[in-house]
């Protein structure tokens, strides 16, 4: 179809959002207009000549598209651009900066699970698995997207109030010679040394350590 | 108007990979003098004719002093200069004796703390900035040739170093490392502590 | 850190060249505003590189960026400059080291990272000076982590 007339102003602050590589372009409807925009996206791999239209986010009136599968390929890089239209006008495409998924993404805490013993507990570390197109894909652990990525472990003894830190590159830890019936608080995060990237602090696992027989 | 005399005596201060250039105040009685400093990376003498880059942070700047650490970011040979400005006259510009190269930086023994808490023996080590690991060996006293040693590089807060068995001295010591120069500081007084509650007792 | 490329191994703080790079990154790449047409990765994806090129390509790379790129992507902007000199005399660090092992003959060159390179150049020379060292620079991330994922 022709091109409309396009004085309405533009999409605002067009950018990815990026979880563990699930990759979704955010954007904010054009300054001043109500409701009844429309949306359509496009996007383009870096340094390839063309612009590929999104289908399923054609006359979208949502602010976000899920492009997790069109980016899925972390070595390449990204753009991506809206229009906008409301009552027979739109704007300009609007881009992204330039998407690089390996370095742009944020990371998830690990999972964490504890068990415990009279004297010692076992911390089990579990990186994020990298976005997939379905539950039947084979999972990709973070891990192996960044093989540098290190755990930094918190222990806290409740009863002392005391926090020991530990950085460990495999996914178990097993803290030895702890005090018989006291709780300990485990907290975990993920460093990725180059490029370098953390994620927040998992939540907090306590566990006891059993009563001395 | 006499002409301005160049800044003197431009020597660098440099400690755990922390830069400083210094150089004598010009005097002009009556008058403030500022100064402004450039530096000059090996790639600028060699591929980019010889061009000098301006550090803002110490443009017409009173002090005598500048920390030139965000610049000097590479491990080659750096060249610095400064001049002094009164008004509308200005210095030639005193440039540094000889290069800088940051591998030349003095490297001090990190501040560390031993910690037995219970059977467990841990480390709290200063935060020297990012460009630093840690070594840290640590042993049962009167057994040395069975040293351990662990890599510390993220100095978050008291780091766990390992359990001990109830009865022997566990002796500590560690030295900074930077890898960027390849270079590692003298070790850190060694500290023993003892399983059970022993707190940290200087030891030699 | 040290990094292998084939037989030759070579000491890197990459660390602080990506810091380097990440302050400057959304600066530089404003300014290429050409999307379809990459200087490392299109046609041939550095990912693509066989483990026996890997010395060569890099050396090349190295040498491509301190001889041709750097010393024209001079900016209005004083912080970008000191941002970019001192990511170029990190690269000079490393096209020395590189460069040794490069004469005692480690580090082949076989005819397809030859052509890659040429590829490389061609990309480079089918711009504008000025515009095609933008690209490069804002293309650092490309390298780098193509780099990093050497085994």
């Amino acid at each position: 179809s022709g091109e409309l007339y396009c004085s309405l102003p533009n999409p605002r602050n067009v950018h990815f959002e990026s979880v563990n590589m699930k990759n979704v372009l955010h954007w904010s409807a054009p300054e001043g207009t109500g409701d009844g925009v429309l949306y359509k996206v496009k996007y383009s791999v870096y340094g390839v000549g063309k612009w590929i239209r999104k289908p399923e986010c054609r006359n979208i009136n949502r602010t976000w598209c899920d492009l997790s599968n069109e980016t899925s390929d972390y070595e390449e890089q990204y753009y991506a651009s809206v229009k906008a239209f409301l009552n027979g006008m739109c704007s300009d495409w609007t881009e992204t900066t330039r998407f690089n998924p390996l370095t742009d993404t944020k990371i998830d805490p690990p999972m964490v699970s504890v068990s415990s013993t009279e004297k010692s507990i076992s911390i089990f570390l579990t990186a994020p698995e990298k976005w997939k197109r379905s539950p039947e894909e084979e999972s990709v652990s973070l891990l192996q997207v960044y093989p540098g990525l290190q755990y930094n472990v918190s222990v806290l003894n409740k009863k002392t109030k005391k926090r020991w830190w530990f950085s460990v590159s495999n996914n178990t830890l097993v803290v030895p010679w702890l005090e018989p019936g006291t709780t300990y608080c485990v907290s975990a995060q993920i460093h990725v040394p180059t490029p370098l990237l953390h994620s927040g602090f998992s939540k907090e696992y306590c566990i006891a350590t059993l009563k001395d027989k | 108007d006499a002409l301005l005399p160049a800044p003197q005596n431009i020597s660098i201060l440099s400690t755990n990979m922390k830069h400083f250039l210094t150089w004598s105040p010009v005097i002009v009685r009556g008058e403030t003098v500022r100064y402004s400093v450039e530096f000059q990376g090996e790639y600028e003498r060699e591929y980019a004719n010889e061009s000098w880059i301006p550090i803002c942070e110490c443009s017409l700047i009173t002090a005598t002093v500048c920390n030139i650490t965000e610049d000097i970011s590479a491990t080659v040979a750096y060249n610095l200069r400064v001049r002094a400005d009164v008004g509308a006259r200005r210095s030639e510009w005193g440039t540094l004796k000889g290069f800088f190269n940051r591998i030349t930086t003095s490297l001090t023994p990190p501040l560390m703390k031993v910690i037995a808490d219970g059977y467990h023996l841990l480390v709290e080590l200063e935060d020297m900035g990012p460009a630093f690991q840690f070594f840290v060996l640590y042993w049962k006293k009167g057994q040395e040739s069975r040293m351990q040693q662990t890599v510390v590089k993220e100095v978050s807060s008291v780091v766990h170093l390992d359990t001990m068995e109830a009865g022997p001295d566990y002796c500590v010591k560690a030295q900074a490392y930077v890898e960027a120069i390849n270079r590692s500081s003298s070790f850190s007084q060694t500290q023993c502590v003892r399983a059970q509650g022993g707190t940290s007792m200087w030891l030699v | 850190k040290l990094f292998h490329f084939g037989p030759c191994r070579v000491s890197m703080s990459v660390t602080e060249i990506r810091s380097g790079f990440t302050a400057i990154k959304a600066n530089i790449q404003a300014r290429d505003p050409i999307r379809t047409l990459s200087i490392l990765s299109h046609p041939h994806s550095l990912h693509k590189v066989k483990l026996l090129d890997r010395c060569c390509i890099t050396h090349h790379l190295f040498n491509f960026y301190v001889d041709k790129v750097f010393k024209h992507c001079k900016t209005e902007d004083s912080y970008i400059n000191r941002k970019i000199s001192s990511i170029a005399n990190s690269f000079l660090s490393v096209k020395r080291k590189l460069g040794q092992c490069y004469e005692q003959n480690k580090c082949l060159c076989g005819q397809e990272s030859k052509e890659k390179f040429k590829q490389i150049l061609a990309n480079y020379e089918g711009l504008n000076v000025t515009s095609a060292a933008i690209k490069s620079l804002g293309e650092l991330d490309i390298l780098l982590d193509w780099i990093e994922k050497s085994p």
